[in-house]
């Protein structure tokens, strides 16, 4: 007989092991979709989390989607550590992109040592200015910030939109919805030649050093903890709750509108409509994959980085729509909610009475 | 008809507790029985089992013989088990019929008739057609027993049905009780105030750590023997020597408003008080009458307007908790498990919780974590908190010992003030003795304490003054040797 039991205390060892399970479990459904599909589950496997990353080309591209994600993870497990759902990682990413595309347009054909921080910096100042939005509304209005921030979301989708069609687009550009190509001092510089890795790699592993830091030896780390397991007790042992809501969706923004910088900046080099395959969503799920532990989320970000690419190869190779990317991640997340259930409750096997 | 409830060998094992080991008890009808133990002693669980709440690992039921199946409390009302639980079970906002008619197949007019005769019988008077949430606790209570009236039980269970009343509403309770039990209701007492189980029980059966203890006629027993076999040890009785305390104003509370957003909470008006160095303020009242608001008010969770209260010749209205610290209050709050502690932290941190300058736990916006261990070690073996690890997670403190480091957090930076709510809610009585001993030393000390309770007797124990709190009104301050538990019952009640 199979009985369920309430765990004395979540367990420690459990907690790490349940991400590595939720993978497992998704690799396991994954081909039973594929076999159900008419595919041999071990070879489509293959192709999608194997093939992508088996050549340096590949690799660097893993790098290249774990970057954003990575990055915007980091910001976001700010937010979820403290209490605040700010799940609009997406609109703040899209919108640092804007301010950060308009700075280096400003700079048109210019040169300069000084453009390339300036962009960096005006796209974390976009993506913490649209994340003050639902911060203030919370703090100052009592507005819930999972609705606004989501909704903001498409709002930034459409600004982005009018600009690339009108003020904004390429005057030689045929109509096509994108602006003129930034110049080369504003661009992000690539790492290797002939890979299209660059150096927003470099801002993801700093904000995870950094994060590690705030987190595990700060004060502000230690309230965001305290808020995170009980805003009662956070007011009452005296932290400015306000500033702390504020502080924390300012990281995240900047975190993400970092990432916009990146995807603009780095090998595309202008604004267009479609600057990111949603990483302010899927990296919600990189957050809690990765635990909200900096170095959880690097490990997740890759996992999550290599579904982008599966789901391309197995688009060209066995013709598959590429939207099985996103199956994959949707379960991932559930598999990963459903197995945190061991965390509080063990399955004990017991042998059944005569 | 006899009634005859026989328990029978009941096992309850949780992971890494005993609630019930091996409890055989059997009961007639036509007398009151308290079941009586300390927080923690298995008298809930057992009550819970007898209600189809909880199903036990081993034993059995009978009622009149009938072995019982109790695997839900539906199972236990077909059977005629009737329970009236310590937390309310009742929907505020529909009106009282609505909530009588909730659970019943009736029709709805014979029913009335039917409630209408139950309250006649008993002399209850309930308006049937008002929101619920327009009765007094005492009435939400006869609401929940006229609920069980209904199905004609032949056993009633309190679970600790006085924890919410006042003192008149408690006698008026007795009566009901001791009627039903005339009529032939077995009538089963949960308590742990020995006080109420001399009044009205006639057989008392005593629960220490999941084992049954005694059984016995309540003739021959006293408060003293019973305190005596909860607790398994002999108490000594602590008292406070009252003293001509100082008039040295320490806090002095002036006009103080607190008008809430919230519908559910209460708002305080023209709160006036001072309390001087070295004295014991008591804020009786039962709960729900702007207690905690006021708590929060006066530690700063909520602001204030800035000369509303003045300490130590500081007006400190409008600064928050932590600012308060800095001149020397402190603060321990009713709720240990979601307020004043983090279950989840260890215990160092959760000492962290209470910070102030010159404790130099954080430098810099850095975390000083050896000054923290250093201090945390300094308060768990001055104030007895019983481990040694303060790298455990307070979840595994008892209640006694997470109350014992939440006092000592406060107390350890030798506060002026200290202001507690509710600081014994939940112990045993050891762990409450502690508390008692620790807050008279504080006043002897030449510190001073608000302490705000619904316990009466802990109040006139402890406290030089008392007030007493009804719908966020402050009753007159008295001399707590000029009180009786009798004249601030009718307070309470919001008599004069």
């Amino acid at each position: 007989m199979i009985k369920i039991v309430k765990r004395d205390q979540p367990s420690r060892a459990i907690f790490f092991f349940t991400p590595v399970l939720a993978i497992f479990l998704t690799l396991v459904a994954g081909g039973l979709i594929f076999f159900i599909l008419g595919f041999k589950p071990f070879e489509a496997l293959k192709f999608f989390f194997i093939v992508p990353i088996a050549d340096k080309y590949g690799f660097s591209e893993l790098l290249l989607k774990a970057t954003p994600l990575c990055l915007i993870a980091i910001g976001l497990s700010f937010c979820f550590k403290s209490n605040n759902w700010n799940i609009g990682a997406e609109g703040q990413l899209t919108f640092g992109a804007i301010v950060s595309g308009g700075v280096a347009l400003l700079f048109y054909e210019q040169e300069g040592f000084y453009i390339l921080p300036t962009v960096i910096l005006a796209g974390a100042i976009g993506g913490m200015l649209y994340a003050s939005i639902p911060a203030i509304l919370k703090t100052y209005f009592n507005t819930n910030e999972i609705l606004v921030s989501l909704m903001l979301v498409y709002v930034s989708k459409l600004i982005l939109d009018y600009l690339v069609v009108g003020p904004w687009s390429n005057p030689e550009g045929f109509n096509f919805p994108e602006t003129r190509q930034f110049s080369d001092s504003a661009k992000l510089p690539l790492l290797f030649e002939g890979l299209r890795i660059h150096a927003g790699i470099f801002l993801a592993l700093a904000a995870v050093v950094i994060s590690w830091f705030v987190f595990y030896k700060t004060y502000l780390g230690f309230q965001m903890k305290v808020s995170g397991f009980s805003l009662k007790t956070a007011r009452y042992a005296g932290y400015k709750g306000k500033k702390m809501i504020i502080l924390v969706f300012l990281i995240s923004g900047a975190c993400a509108g970092l990432a916009g910088v990146g995807e603009i900046t780095g090998p595309i080099g202008q604004l267009h409509r479609e600057i990111s395959p949603d990483y302010g969503f899927t990296a919600i799920i990189v957050a809690f994959l990765g635990r909200l532990h900096p170095v959880g989320i690097i490990f997740a970000s890759l996992v999550v980085a290599i579904t982008y690419l599966g789901a391309e190869t197995a688009q060209i190779f066995m013709q598959i729509p590429k939207y099985t990317g996103q199956v994959f991640q949707g379960m991932i997340l559930f598999f990963l909610l459903a197995s945190d259930y061991l965390l509080f409750f063990k399955i004990k096997f017991i042998g059944s009475k005569k | 008809m006899n009634t005859n409830l026989k328990i029978s060998n009941i096992t309850k094992i949780y992971p890494g507790c005993v609630a019930n080991d091996n409890v055989s008890l059997e009961f007639n009808s036509g007398k009151i029985y308290a079941l009586l133990g300390e927080n923690g002693a298995g008298k809930s669980t057992l009550v819970k089992i007898l209600s189809g709440v909880i199903i036990p690992d081993e034993g059995k039921i009978y009622l009149n013989e009938n072995n019982l199946k109790l695997n839900s409390p539906l199972d236990a009302k077909k059977n005629d088990i009737g329970m009236v639980f310590q937390h309310f079970n009742l929907f505020e906002t529909l009106s009282v019929f609505e909530n009588l008619i909730i659970d019943s197949d009736e029709q709805r007019e014979s029913l009335r008739e039917k409630i209408d005769t139950i309250m006649k019988k008993y002399n209850f008077s309930i308006d049937l057609d008002i929101p619920v949430l327009n009765l007094s606790a005492g009435q939400k209570q006869k609401v929940e027993i006229i609920r069980c009236l209904i199905r004609s039980p032949k056993v009633l269970i309190m679970d600790e049905p006085t924890s919410v009343l006042t003192e008149q509403e408690t006698s008026e309770l007795f009566l009901s009780l001791k009627k039903f039990s005339a009529e032939g209701i077995l009538i089963i007492y949960i308590t742990h105030k020995l006080k109420e189980v001399m009044e009205l029980c006639d057989e008392v059966a005593v629960m220490r750590r999941g084992k049954l203890v005694s059984v016995s006629a309540i003739n021959n027993e006293n408060v003293e023997s019973l305190a005596t076999k909860m607790v398994g040890q002999n108490l000594k009785t602590i008292k406070k020597k009252k003293e001509k305390t100082s008039s040295d104003q320490l806090i002095n509370i002036i006009n103080l408003n607190f008008i809430s957003e919230d519908p559910f909470e209460t708002n305080l008006s023209d709160i006036n008080f001072s309390v001087n160095r070295g004295e014991c303020l008591g804020i009786a009242g039962i709960s729900g009458n702007g207690q905690s608001e006021l708590f929060q008010v006066l530690s700063g969770e909520i602001i204030s307007d800035k000369n509303s209260i003045e300490f130590n010749k500081n007006y400190i209205g409008d600064l928050n908790p932590q600012e308060r610290r800095e001149y020397l209050m402190a603060f321990s709050p009713e709720d240990r498990l979601e307020q004043a502690a983090i279950p989840q932290m260890a215990i160092f941190e959760n000492v962290a919780l209470n910070n102030f300058k010159s404790s130099n736990f954080f430098n810099n916006g850095l975390i000083n974590e050896n000054k923290i261990k250093e201090h945390s070690k300094k308060i768990i073996s001055d104030f007895n908190v019983n481990t040694d690890n303060i790298e455990l997670k307070s979840q595994f403190l008892s209640g006694g010992n997470l109350q014992k480091l939440i006092i000592g957090r406060e107390l350890i930076t030798s506060p002026d003030l200290l202001i507690c709510f509710n600081p014994t809610w939940g112990l045993d009585v050891g762990a409450i003795n502690y508390i008692h001993e620790t807050l008279i030393k504080i006043n002897e000390q030449n510190k001073s304490i608000i302490l705000i309770s619904t316990d009466t007797d802990e109040l006139l124990k402890l406290s030089d003054k008392i007030s007493v709190i009804h719908k966020g009104k402050l009753s007159k301050i008295m001399n707590a040797d000029e009180v009786t538990s009798e004249k601030l019952g009718i307070l309470m009640g919001g008599g004069n």
